[in-house]
């Protein structure tokens, strides 16, 4: 079927099967390999994305329910976006990365809907994007320094 | 000048002697009182950029010209006989480019990779490569196993009872342990079982290979680029020029992926029949049901001891259930080398079991091991009214036990007294408590080896523009060795690391190197560049003296310039370099063996504070005080996001990590993420970090590995510290809230 | 993964209507669907999606409160009304699962998932509530299941259950739009039907309506861990003047009323989840506690 839907500002028209999940689509039609599949069955976090600005798990969401809807990956522009990316690297908040695109998402949804979170809250916002490495501490506060950057 | 040599490298617990080519070091040691530039400062990590916009590409991501998707057919029993099977019809799908079934398959390291009695549930059987996962899935339908359900045995008290070994069992024995026990003041007994630790690495195992008449390239997530070459040159006859094996961004691996996997061998047999590229990514929960774990064991200890806590005698006794592949990991390891203790007797048994290979999972065998010892030295140090941290103290050796060694560095007690004092573990009694929420305090000793050993090689080549490009023949699988490694070269070279680019992760760029495991990469690897950065170096100032007239014992590389030591000259480097054109400066070096008859081990400390909800059984790990002695520091940074790791692991094994198999089907009932759970943000402790080695004074450049030590300790502090908090002992892990509260009963 | 077809209707009756398909299934955010599809749960042939009808609305009604079918739990969670007036919802909207499947999952989709049993989600084994002949875990390992014996022993998994049964909440759904008891959601599997949903063939919740706003109200749940865990078990509590009410889900097949006086009436316990009571025990005391006047 066919599906309509903006990607990072993008806008395509893609013939989907209906059982095709987004990040297929994602990595495997639009070369968006960005966005990571640990697991494939909503348990880890690291395929997130943003649909409509909500984070949102790709290995479950059908592309076909994203017919003109936008979609934000890891590989999108943005002044927040790189002020995650600057705070991700200085407080070391990766090792391998695998999981980094999906905790990049999470953060990003986190700061646009609430711009100063509390700890509490970047540790609730933050508790469904698994890390194996262990990087949590500087995940989050990674998060908390791209808060309180200036934008 | 290169020449052959016999050296010694202790590798997770086994000695291994091998011939290796190394390069005649004319390096300079960095000089004790000076601090050596970038190295020991702070350094972000070079791989950022990539890796944070979604550009780096990882082997799950390669997509090649006409590549195609490969699936795999595994058995649903925990042991069976395939009666039959439908390759022929899978053939016939649409879009279905190759099929191989048992016999169609080259063996992985002497194992059969498709078998037609598979062991375990779990283990592969067919393989199918087609256009797209769809064909794959209907490829996947038509093959229409049938199977002949074969006796089982998943239970390691069974597989004892049946003698069923899949390694050969380790005695070890030194003095009269019987006669020393009958004779000890106090002796207690204990035991303790471990649960099986499951990897998963974010990035599943997964290959792509490219067949082609003139040779194999394959993609592999893997821990060993040249492990893997020899393994598919192994597996299909070829030699090494053909044979190319790239890594350039892995997904994690934590012991689980040396080599290729049968994963790579599948996809280059798929690729040679199709003539087409292959990808095979495991699912998540083929990952969990096939490719490694850490050993589940039953740990008996008999400890005997004077009243003064002095150690006079052990005996222990693993039983290790190792599936259906893996070896005799160190699980007594603990037992025999931390602490002085004359008389000893240990017996690992390596049962065999009709579940998956087990695989090394960062300090295989020694963290699970020292997670029991260390609590049945708890129990002592309460049998004899003493402070546990004293007991330790008590028994600490200076040359090691079980060879008489010295060690090449030891700061142990250092590391006990520091931690004590982060920790304020002498008023730990006083965080007990009878709410709700009780409190307790609990250390353990930290074991590991590490020193690291040749062969490793490294080349730096610099062209005009002063950016030096440094070659090293390892792999990064996240630990952030590639960044240590600029680190390591700047400071010769006199500039930032992050003007340093790092290639890394293929077999056909550079010479041999060390696989990423046993905590050996850094420090084998680290010498290497520095003699390779210290070659051009030395002609940078000679190219310099020539230009600058002024001798180049005169000159020095420092903040991007070359100064001359009289403060003269100051001109920056690519003032220099400038004058090469498109000519390159190069360098090459290599790593030195470690001293003979000496012991090069890691030590340190961990103490847990833990609180206990009484209600829920949930045990929160408040803090962490972690003190280690691994030498040579070269990016704190780097150093600490592994201790913070290594933790995480450890507390993952202590709370919440535990493979469940049924026992009336023998398959894994949590091979995913859901049922079994890895720690998330929300359990991270408070961590406090220090590392008290000095550079190791016997060890080039000082430095020995970090990536085992930080979970070794982890486990039986939080043991020790439950048990404090509780005034009772849980011998089973992991403590999760069923156990607590059973306990509590 | 099976092929399906996918539609996303923009009226009810038409939703009713392709649902009413053989192999159709309902789906609102297909955290839970999508998943079954994958294992072979679930042979879906073709997927309704209800996010098209207009039912995400949170609307003040009466006394109480009308929650679309498709309300994510997220918007749940973020409500500032519920938040205030029915702490109980607001709380277990807040603990299920994780920040992600909250803000993908609807309040229809988590009343209506199915079990987390591993032998039920196990791709290669068939069970009882599946359709098959064993309950593998009452002769397997069931540490996590239910406290009373039956022909399946897995526990119902939704906290956000648990919180609207203390609530004395009612179901709107397609065909009943007049509303039924939450409980009345919910049936006890049986031989000749292995559904622990109450609802015709075509048939899907359409809003969740709680009466009235309680006088106090808490949650209380325990996980394997600090975050993104089901519920070992969850115990919500509501007073409504005097009135206590206290329902439980992690500890029996479906969502249980509890008595405050005696919680653990009719719980006798398993092999392995006599555990489980002690914890039952606390959770159902805290959460009295917490809304006692």
């Amino acid at each position: 079927m066919q599906v309509e839907l903006e990607v990072n500002g993008n806008r395509y028209r893609v013939d989907a099967a209906a059982a095709e999940p987004l990040s297929a689509l994602l990595r495997d039609r639009l070369q968006l390999t960005g966005t990571k599949v640990a697991c494939g069955e909503g348990t880890c976090g690291s395929c997130t994305v943003l649909v409509d600005d909500r984070p949102v798990l790709s290995c479950l969401t059908l592309a076909a329910a994203c017919d003109g809807a936008s979609v934000r990956t890891v590989e999108a522009e943005g002044d927040l976006l790189d002020r995650l990316r600057r705070a991700f690297t200085e407080e070391d908040g990766f090792q391998c990365g695998f999981c980094t695109p999906g905790q990049l998402m999470s953060a990003l949804a986190l700061l646009e809907r609430t711009p100063h979170p509390s700890p509490d809250e970047i540790v609730t916002a933050m508790s469904g994007n698994l890390c194996r490495c262990g990087a949590y501490e500087g995940i989050a506060v990674a998060v908390a320094r791209a808060a309180e950057a200036p934008a | 000048m290169a020449r052959l040599i016999k050296t010694e490298a202790v590798v997770e617990g086994r000695t291994e002697v091998r011939w290796t080519l190394v390069e005649e070091d004319s390096t300079p040691e960095w000089p004790a009182d000076q601090p050596p530039g970038v190295v020991g400062e702070p350094t972000t990590r070079l791989t950022a950029g990539a890796r944070l916009s979604g550009s780096a590409r990882y082997t799950s991501d390669m997509q090649l010209p006409r590549q195609l998707e490969a699936t795999v057919l595994r058995s649903p029993h925990a042991n069976a006989r395939l009666t039959s099977i439908s390759l022929d019809a899978a053939r016939a799908v649409p879009g279905v480019r190759a099929v191989i079934g048992p016999g169609d398959c080259p063996q992985f390291d002497g194992e059969a990779v498709l078998h037609d009695e598979p062991p375990y549930g779990g283990a592969a059987v067919a393989a199918i490569a087609a256009e797209t996962r769809e064909a794959a899935d209907e490829a996947m339908a038509a093959l229409d196993p049938q199977w002949e359900p074969l006796g089982f045995v998943v239970d390691l008290d069974q597989s004892l009872e049946n003698q069923t070994f899949q390694d050969d069992p380790v005695e070890y024995e030194r003095g009269d342990a019987e006669t020393a026990l009958a004779a000890a003041e106090l002796t207690i007994t204990s035991d303790y079982l471990a649960p099986a630790q499951l990897h998963n690495s974010m990035e599943p195992h997964c290959a792509v290979a490219d067949w082609r008449p003139d040779g194999l390239t394959l993609w592999s997530s893997t821990q060993g680029i040249y492990q893997a070459r020899s393994q598919l040159c192994g597996s299909f006859g070829l030699d090494q020029e053909h044979v190319r094996v790239i890594c350039h961004f892995m997904g994690g691996g934590f012991g689980s992926k040396f080599g290729c996997g049968p994963e790579g061998v599948i996809a280059a047999e798929l690729s040679r029949r199709a003539g087409r590229p292959v990808r095979l990514v495991l699912s998540r929960r083929d990952e969990n049901l096939s490719t490694g774990y850490r050993t589940p064991a039953r740990f008996s200890f008999t400890i005997g001891a004077g009243c003064d806590g002095r150690l006079q005698a052990v005996e222990a006794s693993a039983v290790m259930g190792l599936g259906t592949g893996g070896w005799a990991y160190p699980v007594l390891e603990p037992v025999k080398s931390v602490y002085a203790c004359e008389h000893q007797h240990l017996m690992t048994l390596p049962m065999r079991l009709n579940l998956g290979p087990a695989a090394a999972f960062r300090a295989p065998g020694v963290m699970e091991g020292t997670w029991a010892f260390e609590q049945a030295l708890d129990e002592l140090a309460e049998a004899a009214g003493l402070d546990p941290l004293e007991l330790r103290r008590r028994n600490h050796t200076d040359v090691d036990p079980s060879t008489g060694r010295p060690y090449t560095s030891k700061r142990l007690l250092e590391s006990y007294d520091l931690a004590a004092e982060l920790a304020g573990w002498d008023a730990r009694d006083e965080l007990r408590s009878d709410g709700r929420v009780r409190r307790g305090m609990g250390c353990a000793s930290q074991y590991w080896w590490g020193g690291g050993g040749p062969p490793a090689y490294a080349d730096v080549r610099i062209g005009s523009d002063a950016k030096p490009v440094l070659t090293v023949g390892m792999q990064d699988l996240g630990t952030g060795v590639t960044t240590a490694c600029a680190v390591v070269l700047a400071e010769r070279l006199g500039i930032r690391p992050d003007q340093v680019t790092v290639r890394t992760g293929d077999t056909d760029l550079a010479g041999h190197g060390p696989f990423s495991g046993g905590s050996m990469t850094l420090a084998s690897v680290a010498p290497a560049v520095r003699s390779a950065g210290h070659h051009v170096r030395t002609q940078l100032l000679e190219l310099a003296a020539d230009m600058f007239e002024i001798a180049a014992s005169d000159l020095e590389l420092t903040e991007g310039e070359v100064r001359s030591t009289d403060g003269t000259l100051r001109r920056p480097i690519h003032d220099v370099t400038e004058k090469l054109g498109n000519a390159w400066v190069t360098g090459s070096g290599s790593r030195a063996p470690n001293p003979d008859g000496m012991a090069v081990n890691t030590f340190g400390c961990q103490i847990a504070q833990v609180a206990v909800d009484t209600l829920t059984g949930l045990i929160t790990v408040e803090r962490v005080v972690a003190v280690h002695d691994i030498g040579r520091v070269v990016n704190p940074m780097g150093a600490r996001s592994q201790v913070l790791g290594g933790i995480l692991q450890g507390i993952g094994f202590a709370l919440s990590e535990e493979r469940v198999v049924d026992p009336t089907t023998g398959t894994v009932v949590n091979a995913g993420l859901e049922d079994y759970k890895i720690p998330t943000l929300a359990d991270l402790p408070e961590v406090e970090c220090r590392f008290v080695g000095e550079p190791d004074p016997e060890l080039a450049l000082g430095i020995k590995g970090l990536g085992e030590p930080p979970i070794i300790p982890t486990p039986g502090a939080i043991g020790n510290a439950v048990a404090h908090a509780l005034g009772l002992r849980l011998r089973e892990a992991p403590y999760t809230p069923r156990r607590v509260l059973e306990a509590l009963q | 993964m099976r092929t399906f077809a996918y539609a996303r209707p923009a009226r009810v009756e038409d939703a009713a209507a392709a649902l009413s398909q053989p192999a159709a299934r309902a789906m609102g955010g297909g955290t839970d669907l999508i998943t079954q599809q994958h294992r072979g749960i679930l042979a879906a042939e073709s997927v309704v999606d209800l996010r098209g009808l207009g039912l995400d609305a949170i609307a003040a009604e009466g006394e109480g409160v009308r929650i679309g079918a498709t309300v994510t739990l997220a918007d749940l969670g973020r409500d500032e009304a519920v938040r205030e007036r029915f702490a109980v919802l607001h709380q277990a909207a807040s603990a299920a699962a994780s920040p992600q499947l909250r803000e993908m999952g609807t309040v229809a989709g988590n009343l209506c998932q199915q079990v987390r049993c591993w032998y039920f989600r196990h791709p290669d084994l068939t069970c009882w509530l599946r359709g098959g002949d064993t309950c593998y875990a009452q002769v397997g390992d069931h540490r996590k299941h239910g406290l009373e014996p039956g022909d399946c022993i897995s526990v119902a998994p939704s906290d956000l259950a648990a919180a609207l049964l203390a609530l004395d909440a009612t179901v709107d759904t397609s065909s009943r739009p007049q509303g039924i008891p939450l409980a009345d959601l919910y049936r006890k599997a049986s031989d000749e039907n292995r559904s622990t949903l109450a609802l015709a063939p075509g048939e899907f919740v359409t809003a969740v309506v709680v009466p009235r706003a309680p006088d106090a109200s808490a949650y209380e749940r325990a996980g394997e861990r600090h975050a993104w865990s089901f519920a070992l078990a969850g115990v919500a509590a509501a007073r409504f003047g005097d009135q206590l009410r206290l329902a439980a889900i992690g500890v029996s097949n479906l969502p249980r009323l509890l008595d405050p006086a005696d919680p653990l009436a009719g719980l006798p316990g398993l092999e392995q989840t006599a555990w489980k009571r002690r914890l039952l025990s606390g959770l159902a005391g805290q959460a009295l506690a917490r809304v006692s006047g």
